[in-house]
């Protein structure tokens, strides 16, 4: 008998295993799938057939972003983020420019490959050292180091110019085989390979079980703080190439070229199906989320879409790919469907919990406050010592800022009009703040503040037409689109259970679309005088804006810490299980939170259009980093569930006064760069967790 | 099934594409427009302008033309490039977003004998056309006009454009040697990105320690207009507005026009003020005249590699307001646009230029030809 069994029960094991390989590349092989799709359709529609240098052309434009995005998975593999990517990008790009000899059209390959890879590898390892040694955020971290980097970067150059040496160039983007095999595919098979090494070495194991989880790698005897030092270390190298290979695509230098690589590098590694949050993915399917990007812009062209639609295309693919990849019984899009009929045919049978007769169950707490617990009497400070010490670096900082401005710049604590200027030109952040910052309480991020705050700008301007009594309809209106943005950004985090990061990234791509059609590429319209008024007049000798920003603030606070939608944001943040587990309808509450930000968002949209007395398309840009960077000093934690909103009031006022003596000193904005950077390093130093 | 009625549909509409391209191969020159961004005033003014000058009747049978917007992705628009090269382009108009990093993508189109034209933007390849104006020259001339109006040794503010790019770079630099030389002080400068928006967000921050009595002239690439606006919100009168060499917005414009000009649509700011103004900037009608280049080109005429536009610079003393915004009308020296016909004070207001009678207000506005 066990002699006939066993070799069906082998097969049986084989088809697991071919199903379970199934399974766990199943993202891989979207991407890939997608990537054929998507190529082969190119290819029909395109009025030329593809020859050998169509598909040298489309190998070299989408190798920056390949080599960019390979960098950022390994990063985000071991449960980080990286944000200073582009800005590293354009450093190994202006160092190349400027130290490679314009006199040498044959200068070496492998010395310069080595030098933008060790300059990447540097970088990286400023990051590592934080992250990794020092336990600092990652999204914090990076963020620093970006605008440190982008400072240096325009110290070295500050415009375009320079020489790259032709032989990089046809090293690079020449024919390994003439006709046959161009040089950048060999170059992304050669990565390719050295990732299936790096995969199988005990580095590669750790980088997985780091991602996974860092408690758990920790106890098997992992050494958590190596690897993670290591995959920042070897991310600036992948982003050095990547510098490199932008070199010799170029034949100079820029030291804008890599910054807007960000955004996209996020998009091809979550195609490629790597969670953002670490332990799954690899660095195969981030290849073919590069390549898909880059067809998108091929196949737009060919199909001759208007210009305003390629991000609303682009924002599809990103969340069909991401849903495709993650498509499967256990997915969370399945399970609420399950969910849902299990509700259905409860209901229907009479066993839901609400259905049965109401009896108050809850155990009672003999609650008790801290000081009754002791007997003593404990100190405000003593109650709020966690907070405070959360808290209070933002002011601390504040004020040094404050000294520092009043002994350079003057006229600080003596005139009113400084303290006018600071508040309203922090109420943009400290609106944004109460939005962003409780979507980061619960553990998420949104990405799609600034189009928010476009969009709504765009159509308070648009629809008043500088009338004060258009306000009336127009105001609802925009606050209205605002409840929508973020209830679908809420459902689609919930029900389609995407990572937030994905879900809000596609909808600003969607709604910049939106914006350039309703506004058809030029904005029309004023704020009206009221809004003006609200942003530029007097009232009792303050901007008006002022007051309204006290109520707002004190509505934060009561909100946040006062009431039950605030607990449940907390709770939410600690742990989404305990949460649920204890009663909180966390679906609920993560749409609520969104639609929150959204609605901070608007606010926000509606005021700068006051503040301007018009609307303009980009208007938000400047608003999406310094919003998470507010927060995150303010003393929250970007993984959730730690923060205050004074905190991160006061991180508002920091920065917006930081900006304040910067601008009103003579030096140039590269130092301005530099020294922000190592400000927003040393608040997160201050905030750091104690260890033990 | 379902795939297969796809496929089908798709083949024949390829079919149809490739006859359709086919049939118009032979009458008319395939042109695209590689833009960068969209979002903002000037981006758009050009794009409407290069359409405009498509669809005039003089090109409308010679020209079929593609725009696409590559963002502010320089990699985006090397690829983009790339692909245009490979749908079979005959000319394409560019607004380079770097000045250098298309060089290799454009030496290969011009290799394959594609000719390429870039407006606004410089790009450095020799085998490019380029269609701009004298960025150091705009530095020196608006800078000496601040100088002349508040004499040596005077205190100025400036805000400039995107730092890490050629022209904001030329700009500033020559601005500053003027001041230099005349021993003026810049006791504040700012980023302003060339936007209104980001101009009043800098100025309040210049401003917080300092009173606007305290300064003698302002040198903002862009933001004269806001300026403008936020000393009058704080009380100054028309008569005390600082010295502005700025942006050629209409808004700004407007401002110059003596007080009491009778001008329909003015409201709050945007009116006139008597501001005392040099406004000039890159002109958006670039992208039209690079494309009429490239079909002139196309059809075999010689065009020199680089084409220097004339300043547009405007005073107080020269400005002029418009009545219609023809073509006609601005060759007369008109150079302001009612605020009734233009809502936008931030609208670029430097769009005459006499090589281009295809193209006036409504080709900027609305993208239509003059007719």
């Amino acid at each position: 008998m066990s002699r006939t069994k066993a070799p069906t029960r082998q097969k049986e094991a084989s088809s697991m295993q071919i199903k379970q390989g199934l399974r766990r590349y199943q993202a891989v092989i979207v991407a890939l799938s997608v990537f054929v799709g998507l190529f082969g359709l190119t290819n029909l529609i395109s009025p030329y057939p593809i020859s050998y240098f169509d598909i040298s052309f489309m190998a070299s434009g989408g190798m920056t972003l390949a080599l960019a995005a390979m960098g950022q998975t390994l990063v985000i593999l071991a449960g980080g983020f990286d944000l200073s990517a582009g800005a590293i990008i354009s450093l190994v790009n202006v160092v190349l420019a400027t130290q490679m000899d314009p006199a040498n059209f044959e200068a070496s390959v492998t010395l310069w490959t080595m030098t933008g890879i060790g300059v990447g590898m540097a970088v990286g390892a400023f990051n590592g050292f934080f992250v990794a040694i020092l336990r600092l955020q990652p999204i914090v971290v990076t963020l620093a180091t970006m605008f440190i980097v982008q400072g240096l970067t325009l110290l070295i150059m500050d415009k375009p110019g320079g020489f790259v040496s032709p032989s990089l160039g046809s090293a690079y983007l020449g024919d390994a085989i003439p006709n046959l095999l161009p040089a950048s595919i060999v170059l992304i098979l050669v990565v390719l390979v050295f990732w299936f090494w790096l995969k199988n070495t005990r580095y590669g194991m750790a980088l997985y079980a780091v991602g996974s989880d860092p408690v758990a790698a920790e106890a098997t005897g992992i050494r958590g703080t190596l690897t993670l030092f290591m995959t920042y270390v070897l991310a600036g190298g992948f982003y050095g190439l990547a510098g490199v290979f932008v070199s010799a695509q170029t034949g100079s230098g820029d030291p804008l070229v890599g910054n807007s690589l960000l955004l996209p590098m996020f998009a091809a590694v979550v195609i490629g199906g790597t969670r953002l949050g670490g332990g799954k993915g690899g660095l195969l399917g981030t290849v073919f989320g590069a390549y898909i990007l880059m067809i998108v812009v091929n196949m737009l062209l060919t199909l001759n879409i208007s210009a305003y639609y390629s991000t609303v295309a682009e924002s599809c693919v990103l969340l069909l790919a991401v849903l495709a990849g993650s498509m499967s019984k256990h997915s969370p899009l399945a399970q609420k469907l399950q969910g849902a009929r299990d509700y259905l045919s409860a209901r229907r049978k009479g066993l839901l919990v609400s259905q049965r007769d109401y009896v108050d169950r809850r155990l009672s707490f003999a609650s008790k406050t801290l000081s009754e617990a002791t007997g003593e009497h404990v100190s405000w400070f003593r109650k709020n010592a966690t907070t405070l010490r959360y808290t209070l670096p933002a002011y601390v900082a504040l004020l040094i800022v404050l000294i520092v401005t009043q002994l350079t710049l003057g006229n600080v604590f003596d005139k009113f009009g400084y303290w006018n200027t600071l508040l309203v030109l922090s109420s943009f952040l400290a609106i944004l703040a109460l939005g962003q910052g409780a979507v980061i309480l619960t553990g998420g991020l949104d990405l799609s503040i600034p189009w928010t705050i476009a969009l709504s700008g765009i159509l308070v301007a648009g629809i008043v037409q500088g009338s004060d009594a258009a306000l009336i309809y127009a105001v609802p209106i925009v606050i209205a689109v605002a409840v929508v943005i973020g209830f679908l950004n809420g459902l689609g985090v919930v029900a389609l259970g995407l990572s937030p990061i994905v879900v809000t990234l596609a909808m600003n791509g969607l709604l910049q679309g939106a914006a350039l059609l309703w506004s058809d590429g030029t904005p029309a319209g004023f704020a009206a005088p009221a809004l003006r008024w609200v942003m530029t007049g007097r009232l009792l000798g303050v901007t008006p804006v002022i007051p309204f920003l006290i109520v707002f603030v004190i509505f934060a606070v009561l909100m946040l810490g006062r009431t039950a939608f605030g607990r449940r944001i907390y709770a939410l943040g600690n742990s989404e299980e305990a949460a649920r587990l204890s009663g909180v309808k966390t679906g609920r509450v993560l749409i609520s939170v969104y639609i929150l930000s959204s609605l901070c968002a608007a606010l926000v949209g509606i005021l700068l259009t006051g503040f301007s007395g018009q609307a303009s398309l980009g208007m938000g840009d400047d608003y999406l980093l310094p919003s998470i960077a507010v927060v995150v000093v303010g003393g929250a934690l970007i993984t959730g569930g730690r923060g205050h909103y004074l905190g991160m009031l006061g991180g508002a006022l920091l920065l917006t006064a930081m900006q304040m003596l910067l601008a009103g000193t003579s030096l140039p904005y590269a130092f301005r760069a530099v020294f922000f950077g190592f400000v927003i390093l040393a608040a997160v130093i201050a905030l750091r967790e104690k260890k033990g | 099934m379902l795939s297969r009625t796809l496929k089908g549909i798709l083949t024949a509409a390829s079919m149809a594409a490739l006859t359709a391209t086919a049939v118009q191969a032979e009458e008319k020159h395939k042109v695209f427009l590689s833009m960068s961004y969209i979002g903002n005033d000037w981006q758009a003014e050009a794009a409407n302008m290069v359409k405009a000058m498509a669809a005039h009747s003089d090109f409308a049978d010679k020209v079929d033309l593609q725009v696409q917007v590559a963002g502010p992705n320089a990699q985006r628009q090397i690829q983009q490039i790339n692909a245009m090269v490979q749908a079979g382009a005959d000319a394409i108009v560019v607004y380079p977003i770097s000045p250098t990093a298309l060089n290799n993508v454009v030496k290969n189109a011009c290799n394959k004998g594609v000719i390429i034209i870039a407006y606004d933007g410089e790009i450095t390849e020799p085998c490019a056309y380029n269609v701009t104006i004298d960025q150091t020259e705009t530095g020196r001339v608006t800078a000496e006009w601040l100088v002349d109006k508040i004499g040596d040794n005077g205190k100025v503010l400036v805000l400039t454009g995107v730092p890490g790019t050629s022209v904001d770079a030329a700009r500033t630099a020559a601005a500053k040697e003027v001041f230099e030389a005349a021993g003026v002080e810049v006791v504040g400068e700012a980023v302003g990105m060339w936007s209104q928006a980001v101009a009043r967000t800098e100025l309040s921050k210049l401003l917080a320690t300092r009173d606007w009595d305290d300064i003698d002239g302002l040198w903002l690439q862009v933001g004269c207009y806001t300026a403008n606006a936020m000393q009058i919100e704080a009380g100054r009168t028309p008569e005390q507005l600082l010295p502005c060499a700025g942006e050629g917005s209409n808004g700004g414009r407007i401002q110059m026009l003596p007080v009491g000009t009778e001008v329909e649509g003015a409201s709050g700011a945007y009116a006139p003020l008597g501001a005392q103004r040099i406004s000039y900037a890159s002109p958006p009608y670039a992208g039209g005249l690079a494309l009429k280049l490239a079909v002139s080109m196309l059809e075999g005429q010689e065009v020199p590699k680089l084409t220097t536009l004339p300043l547009p610079l405007v005073t107080s003393e020269t400005v002029k307001l418009c009545e219609t915004g023809s073509w006609e009308e601005m060759k007369a020296g008109c150079n302001a646009f009612l605020p009734s016909i233009v809502s936008n004070p931030g609208w670029f207001a430097s769009i005459y230029s006499a090589d281009t009678p295809e193209i006036g207000l409504n080709a900027a506005l609305v993208g239509q030809p003059e007719l």
